[in-house]
């Protein structure tokens, strides 16, 4: 199926380039932004989109208290790639390092880490971090630090698995016989092997951390009310859907559109850099 | 009238998309109850021949030209719901790797169950009733019991048998089998290999049996084809083939085979590799010529056809009157007459290895893995250690590597007594002693250039040598074993089975050891491979007066290249001497059972000796 492979192809390429345009709106948003996000122009409130009646103006129209919602969105990719970047970072390293430690060395302290994994994982991730939220506070560093406290197991689990093979490996013994230290090993040949998924794991991640702090946002339990953030901006709008639709349409299409490509990545990373993945098992 | 053959292929041709064929006008035809043999080595083509018939070509592949025919309906012609129907239940396969052929998540009983259902038994009591008498029928034990376990809890020889009775369980008129026995633990597969050829016979199915192993080839067919770069060489009679070869490809590959009796001598090694499709695509004449000893310049111009030589034997060359020209070259004087050296580099006194188990309730048990081994290796000799597994080779290769402590008794290796256990002389010991991985592509990894791989052991010297130091030293080691410098840059994965075996000795010999410990370290490659790495230790011998403890399961191998043998069985050594006295006149009763069982049923070994 020749089809197929060039199907994967695009699909990289597509979602490589919705990211890295998420990435760079995120990084030049004070510059590319038309307005302050918080502006205030009480003389134009909820216009609508100029595709849709509204003035050039304000592109994608303005809320309730008359803030440019382009304005806001750009912003808020600001807020939700800062937050899902340090998030993501932090739960892969704690997560790797836990699985690295646990699949190499095996017996009692895989044994803890991996009931530690369970005892984590029973718990619903969003209740989870609501209630983190609800013990650290309000901000955008509660906000990474909560993430980071949920998602690290996701990391832990599958890479536990991953290093466990690795492990078996004879040249893991080799490297043994010949008197590398166990640090060193698991630098040098276990994490080499393990990395295509960690990086997968990385670009899901991302779009998982794009949905907690959006939804924490919208529960006012996000970042503080003077950062633009996509979930806050879905809470402002709720009130006027009937009157301004659009308010609430453009930051949900927004996430819907980040998730999908991070999600879209990791998958095709996974396929282009995994050769087990797209090898048809023979019967 | 003529009996109708059960699967006749008839001018195959598989291609890539770029045109370069992977098999090219392949004929094979089958009767009914026979069993054919494909033989060859690995990246002939022998698994497209299976994938062709059941379908599962790989996605870049493409059958070009050619029929297969099954009980004289055209498999090409079928709807794909006709041909799934087949498969499976007219057709049996045996897979080569039984871990992977299994749903890890599913019980053995469920996957059977789901398997007969497909076949066409409706009611689970059937289902249930048949799964246990097919289990027993493949001497599964307590096979009511099995039906509740899931794959990773057997061993690769029970799931392989488990994959057995699936593929006759619909009584199908023919089997393919790719390789069934290489996955397995070598001691059991001559035990796998007789399980299908009673298979056969009870249920009078044909089959496919595809090998890379000439022997057992020869024991279990009726006929044999011989498959190189994708095109039949040489068919016929399964004992004509083995015992007087009519193309070269198939003496060489006989005279490459070491053997169990007959006068010691050197074996051929073909030089070069096969030729990939790309390769192929661009040679006007035999696909051999290369390699072949007896070629001409006919052979590059004029691609030979296959023809009938005699009745029933078809070989394709130009000369088959010459293949009985070519000999194994002669042995080399000063090499049979050589004596190791006088110091000894592994001694064992009165080694005793006693594990301490503790079962569920906490008593313990004690395990006497070893009992009062005595024995020695001395500079420059190559001794074999044979015997079953869970003979306690592998705890011995761990005493001597200094893994696991000794419990009684001395062992010496490379000086270091085995009762030292500091780090440093650890450290010191482990350069002295070097332990050879059995199989490359675990024991490479992948991700390391084949440069630092070689010298991967001087990373963690105090004074690491430079950059440009470690790479001619990397050349150096890859020259010992006859490697091109230019695969310095490569990857494992670049490599063949052959040559990561020669990367995985280079490495062995960075540290200058003085013992090889070597454990099965041919067992999983082609004969001519084999060929040409026990040949390669043979000249490593000469060159840097290394010793050698050989582990393997293969008699005629350890005859090859050692000047000793030792023979163990349940933790003892029952008998040990040199090689010729206690093969050709074993004492001890297992001794006698293990040269028996390596002569064969159809004592093909013997044939082969006497052809030469
Ligand atoms: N997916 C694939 N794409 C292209 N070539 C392939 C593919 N799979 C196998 N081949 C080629 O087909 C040839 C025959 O392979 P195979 O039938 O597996 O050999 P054998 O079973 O004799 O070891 C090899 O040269 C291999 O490189
Ligand atoms: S045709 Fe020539 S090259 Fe080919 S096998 Fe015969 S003698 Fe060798
Ligand atoms: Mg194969």
């Amino acid at each position: 199926m020749h089809g197929f492979a060039r199907y994967a192809d695009i699909r990289l390429i597509l979602s490589g380039g919705a990211v890295s345009a998420i990435l760079l709106m995120a990084l030049l948003a004070p510059w590319i932004a038309p307005h302050e996000p918080n502006d205030q122009d009480l003389l134009s409130i909820l216009m609508p989109p100029v595709f849709a009646g509204g003035s050039a103006e304000h592109l994608l129209g303005t809320d309730s208290l008359g803030r440019d919602i382009l304005s806001r969105l750009i912003h808020g990719a600001r807020t939700a790639m800062t937050v899902a970047i340090f998030a993501s970072c932090g739960a892969m390293l704690l997560g790797s390092v836990l699985a690295c430690i646990a699949g190499y060395f095996g017996g009692r302290i895989d044994w803890a880490i991996s009931r530690m994994v369970e005892i984590w994982l029973s718990f619903p991730p969003v209740v989870l971090s609501m209630l983190l939220i609800v013990g650290l506070g309000i901000g955008t560093d509660k906000v990474i630090l909560a993430i980071i406290l949920v998602d690290w197991t996701r990391f832990c689990r599958v890479l536990r698995t991953e290093v466990q093979v690795t492990r078996r490996q004879d040249y893991v013994a080799y490297a043994r016989l010949a008197g590398f230290s166990h640090g060193r090993i698991i630098l040098r040949e276990v994490l080499p092997g393990v990395l295509p998924m960690i990086v997968t794991l990385f670009s899901l991640q991302m779009g998982i951390s794009v949905v907690v702090e959006a939804i924490l946002s919208f529960v006012s339990m996000g970042v503080p009310a003077d950062v633009p953030a996509w979930g806050q901006m879905i809470a402002d709008a709720r009130i006027d859907i009937y009157s301004a639709p659009w308010g609430l349409a453009l930051p949900i299409l927004m996430i819907f559109v980040t998730v999908l490509s991070f999600n879209a990545l990791g998958d095709s990373l996974n396929r282009v850099l995994d050769p087990r993945s797209s090898a048809r098992r023979p019967v | 009238m003529k009996q109708q053959n059960v699967l006749e292929i008839s001018g195959l041709d598989v291609s890539l998309p770029t045109g370069d064929r992977i098999l090219s006008g392949v004929d094979l035809a089958i009767g009914g109850g026979r069993i054919l043999g494909v033989i060859g080595e690995s990246g002939a083509g022998k698994s497209m021949i299976g994938a062709c018939i059941a379908d599962t070509l790989p996605d870049a592949l493409a059958v070009s030209a050619g029929s297969i025919e099954f009980d004289g309906l055209p498999l090409g012609s079928m709807t794909r719901a006709t041909r799934r129907d087949l498969l499976g239940r007219d057709i049996g396969f045996i897979p080569q790797e039984p871990m992977t052929a299994l749903n890890p998540a599913l019980t053995i009983g469920q996957q059977f169950g789901s398997h007969l259902a497909r076949i066409g038994f409706r009611w689970p009591k059937e289902r249930k009733e048949r799964t246990i008498q097919l289990l027993e029928d493949v001497h599964l034990p307590r096979s009511r019991e099995l039906l509740s376990h899931y794959p990773h809890q057997l061993s690769g020889g029970m799931l392989q048998r488990v994959l057995i009775a699936m593929a006759f369980a619909s009584n199908p008129k023919l089997v393919v089998a790719d390789e069934p026995t290489t996955a397995l633990d070598v001691t059991i597969q001559a035990r796998v290999a007789e399980l299908i050829a009673r298979m056969v016979e009870t249920h009078g199915a044909s089959v496919l049996f595809i090998t890379h192993d000439l022997c057992l080839a020869a024991d279990l067919c009726d006929e044999v084809a011989v498959l190189y770069a994708g095109r039949i060489v040489e068919s016929g009679a399964a004992e004509t083939i083995i015992g007087s070869p009519a193309h070269p490809y198939s003496r060489c590959l006989s005279l490459a085979t070491p053997t169990l009796s007959g006068p010691p001598r050197p074996l051929l090694t073909l030089p070069g590799t096969m030729p990939s499709a790309l390769e192929r695509s661009v040679m006007a004449g035999c696909e051999l010529a290369p390699r072949c000893p007896v070629a001409e310049m006919r052979c590059h111009t004029d691609k030979p056809l296959l023809a009938s030589t005699t009745t029933g034997h078809r070989s394709a060359c130009h000369f088959p009157e010459r293949v009985s020209a070519i000999q194994a070259p002669a042995e080399e004087p000063q090499a049979a007459a050589r004596e190791p050296g006088p110091d000894v580099v592994l001694r064992a006194e009165g080694l005793a290895k006693t594990y301490i188990a503790r079962d569920w309730i906490g008593r313990m048990r004690r395990v006497e893995a070893l009992r009062g081994l005595d024995f020695e290796v001395r500079e420059g000799e190559f001794v074999g250690v044979v015997g079953e597994s869970g003979s306690g080779k592998s705890t011995l290769t761990k005493l001597i590597l200094g893994l696991e402590d000794v419990t009684t008794g001395r062992l010496d290796a490379a000086g270091f007594a085995g009762s030292d256990r500091s780090a440093a002389t650890l450290r010191a010991l482990r350069a002295q002693v070097q332990l050879v991985f059995q199989d490359p592509q675990s024991a490479l990894n992948p991700r390391r250039s084949i440069g630092s791989l070689v010298t991967q052991s001087l990373e963690v010297r105090a004074e690491r040598p430079s950059r440009a130091a470690r790479s001619a030293i990397a050349r150096d080691l890859l020259a010992k074993v006859l490697l091109p410098p230019d695969v310095i840059d490569r990857f494992p994965d670049q490599l063949s089975g052959g040559q990561k075996q020669r990367v995985n000795i280079a490495r062995a010999l960075c540290s200058n050891p003085r013992l090889l410990v070597a454990d099965e370290i041919v067992s999983g490659l082609d004969v001519s491979v084999q060929a040409q790495i026990l040949e390669l230790l043979k000249a490593l011998r000469e060159e840097a007066a290394i010793s050698l403890l050989l582990i393997s399961h293969d008699l005629a191998v350890v005859r090859h290249i050692c000047d000793r043998t030792v023979v163990m069985f349940r933790g003892e050594i029952v008998e040990q001497g040199p090689v010729e006295e206690v093969f050709g006149n074993p004492r001890h009763d297992y001794t006698r059972a293990l040269v028996a069982a390596a002569q064969g049923g159809t004592s093909l070994r013997k044939t082969m000796s006497q052809s030469q």
